[in-house]
């Protein structure tokens, strides 16, 4: 997994250099489109250790000599790689051919002659390639004397690019003497030391696990040693705090120069440029704080067990009586004591209960009385009254309804309006806008209004 | 920067004191990571010691760097862990004992927790620990049951300040853990040393119903 996981951080850092993704990286402001320009090209890492063991050999003999290989000299030294990598290896022939084929499919390793079928070509490791053996070989790692060499050229470069800020006149000389150098010289100097704290990080992990190690090969013994790791770590990083704190606000005070007068010019590529050193700067300064702090606890967590566990158990024999205990093979099973209050009872308050009524309705002797009726037909008589109301010239049917509900008792009016529209549309001729208009009805109900008119040779 | 508290009044007064208080009686453990809590604790050590003892408790202070409040009176409520609680704080406990969880400044995956359980005492012996009641079980719901089981049990052994919950899987082992090797601790031999912490009130014996169920007061 460790391995996996160190590859993948190489693939990402080489893939960065691959040729044709290297517009899009350049502009890290725009993520989307990086990422877009990554899946259009698909490009894709996967090396074992007898790959990255040839690109390793490789390189080295790369140094040492002629930075192109002749196919022979590709499969002599995968030859050697394998003898060293694994030695019961057969078909090394067949194997080298399959590997050169596999590290020039993921542009490892590019053929230069140009000659095609007509000689042997002439090979040589890509960037890419480059970039993934310098992670393996560079031991890169921010020290002391690293960081103010780095930080010094730093602040030259910037002085001077402030200097050529102040003398730009021109939109071509603000390109040249301010832009370039900023984007390429200053952040190149930020990233080196950008990547010696990758360096440091990477120590301090092994630094972890050399502890751990140490007190496992040699409990007792272990802790002078322990003791002396995070010293020496504990002192590296607080050196390079120091020179951090100090160096960086210098140079971001350089940087706000710079940026002030770009602003005043309008230089727009020489203000983005200055604000992305700015952004490493203050990433790196950052860096600084939180290691810092993290290395602080992790250095008191190690002297505290140190002190608690390890001189207080020099044979290790308490972690045999509490395994022992714990598989039930000595001892009684014991519980602990606490303390165990119960929270405090908070009481809510309680709203007084509001008693509602039950839902009545008013109560009405079943049995009416027997009274006198006239004998004449209901509908009869609402026909007369809407007739007698329309022949007054009622032309709306709300004029129709108001008038006849009002000879009715109010509980029957709503039953009667519904009567009074029916027999009104019988008797006159109604028509509607397709919008009909509501209308009140003395404050009790509202109506959808039609004009009613005579019906012609209807009756009067 | 140490605080001369001159009066308890003055302790008190203090902004952190109330819920440190509340946090004590209710059975917490308070270390350095417990920062003000903590810093109250070492500075008006003597005033609260003082003070707790009306209440019928001790403040106890171990040189591993934690306190705790150990009611040995009537006066405020005593309870005991649960067998399981305790068996899941012995495994911890030998996890923080570990080297191996000092590359990581003593932060462990549950899942070393549950190893750990499992190499001491067996599956079987684990299952039947944390499940007693049930006689026939399917083997991959009982673990699964297990693995809820202790879940919870770390969490609650989290809010006692035996350690702390960084997420799902990851817990930061904190000193506290130590109390439950107290009896095997030492140079004593251990039956010696767990008989004079039953008479302390310290830890009570499981076979005499000294353990309670989760959540249980008496």
């Amino acid at each position: 997994m460790g391995e996996l996981a160190t590859l993948c951080a190489a693939a990402s850092l080489a893939a960065r250099r691959t040729t044709d993704i290297e517009t899009a990286v350049s502009a890290p402001s725009e993520p989307s489109r990086v990422l877009a320009s990554l899946a259009q090209h698909r490009p894709s890492l996967a090396l074992d250790t007898l790959d990255l063991g040839f690109l390793v050999a490789l390189h080295l003999r790369a140094q040492g000599s002629a930075s192109t290989f002749e196919e022979a000299t590709l499969e002599d030294v995968f030859e050697q790689v394998c003898d060293a990598i694994e030695p019961t290896a057969e078909q090394r022939k067949k194997r080298a051919t399959y590997a050169i084929a596999r590290l020039r499919e993921q542009r490892l390793l590019a053929r230069v002659d140009g000659h095609g079928v007509v000689r042997s070509g002439q090979y040589a490791l890509t960037r890419l390639a480059t970039g993934i053996v310098d992670f393996f070989l560079e031991e890169d790692v921010l020290t002391r004397e690293s960081l103010t060499l780095l930080a010094a050229s730093l602040r030259t470069t910037l002085s001077e690019v402030l200097a050529a800020a102040r003398a730009a006149s021109s939109p071509e000389s603000w390109a040249s003497k301010v832009e370039a150098p900023l984007r390429i010289t200053a952040a190149e100097l930020v990233a080196g030391i950008e990547r010696r704290q990758r360096g440091l990080d990477l120590q301090q992990e092994e630094f972890q696990a050399e502890i751990r190690r140490l007190l496992e090969a040699d409990w007792f013994g272990a802790i002078s040693r322990c003791q002396g790791l995070l010293e020496s770590t504990s002192a590296t990083l607080r050196e390079l705090g120091e020179i951090l704190l100090r160096d960086t606000s210098i140079l971001l005070s350089l940087l706000h120069d710079i940026e002030e007068l770009a602003l005043a010019a309008g230089a727009e590529a020489a203000l983005a440029a200055t604000a992305r050193v700015m952004e490493q700067l203050d990433r790196i300064a950052a860096w600084g704080g939180s290691r810092q702090r993290a290395w602080s606890e992790y250095f008191q967590y190690v002297h505290r067990y140190l002190r608690d566990v390890v001189r207080l158990d020099p044979t290790r024999a308490l972690t045999q009586r509490l395994r022992d205990q714990l598989a039930g093979t000595a001892g009684k099973p014991y519980v602990l004591a606490l303390a165990g209050a119960a929270p405090i009872r908070l009481l809510r308050t309680v709203a007084p209960v509001v008693e509602r009524p039950p839902v009545t309705r008013p109560k009405a002797p079943r049995d009416r009385e027997p009274a006198e009726d006239s004998g004449e037909d209901p509908q009869a008589v609402l026909e007369e009254r809407v007739r007698a109301a329309l022949d007054r010239g009622a032309s709306e049917l709300s004029d129709v309804t108001s008038e006849v509900t009002a000879l009715v008792p109010a509980p029957e009016r709503f039953a009667m309006a519904g009567r009074v529209a029916h027999t009104a549309a019988q008797l006159g001729r109604a028509s509607a806008s397709r919008e009909r208009p509501w209308v009140k009805i003395r404050q009790e109900m509202q109506i959808e209004d039609w004009k009613l008119g005579r019906r012609s040779g209807g009756g009067s | 920067m140490s605080r001369g508290f001159a009066m308890l009044q003055d302790v008190i007064a203090e902004a952190e004191f109330p819920e440190l208080d509340l946090a004590l009686r209710r059975g917490r453990h308070v270390d350095r990571e417990d920062g003000a809590w903590y810093a109250l604790l070492i500075d008006a050590q003597e005033h609260l010691e003082a003070f707790y003892r009306r209440y019928g408790c001790e403040l106890i202070y171990k040189t591993d760097g934690y306190f705790y409040l150990l009611p040995v009176g009537e006066q405020l409520p005593r309870r005991h862990l649960a067998v399981t609680d305790m068996l899941v704080g012995q495994a911890m406990a030998l996890v923080y004992l570990d080297p191996a969880s000092v590359e990581r400044g003593g932060v462990v995956a549950r899942e070393q927790v549950l190893e750990q359980l499992v190499t001491a005492m067996g599956s079987d012996a684990l299952i039947r620990a944390f499940l007693p009641k049930r006689r026939r079980h399917d083997e991959r719901v009982a673990q699964k049951q297990v693995r809820a089981k202790l879940a919870e049990t770390i969490r609650r052994l989290s809010a006692l300040g035996f350690a702390e919950l960084m997420d799902q899987e990851q817990v930061r082992l904190r000193p506290a853990l130590l109390r439950f090797a107290e009896p095997v601790r030492g140079l004593a031999e251990p039956a010696e040393a767990l008989a004079r912490l039953v008479a302390q009130g310290e830890v009570a014996l499981a076979s005499e119903g000294g353990a309670e169920r989760p959540g249980r007061r008496r």
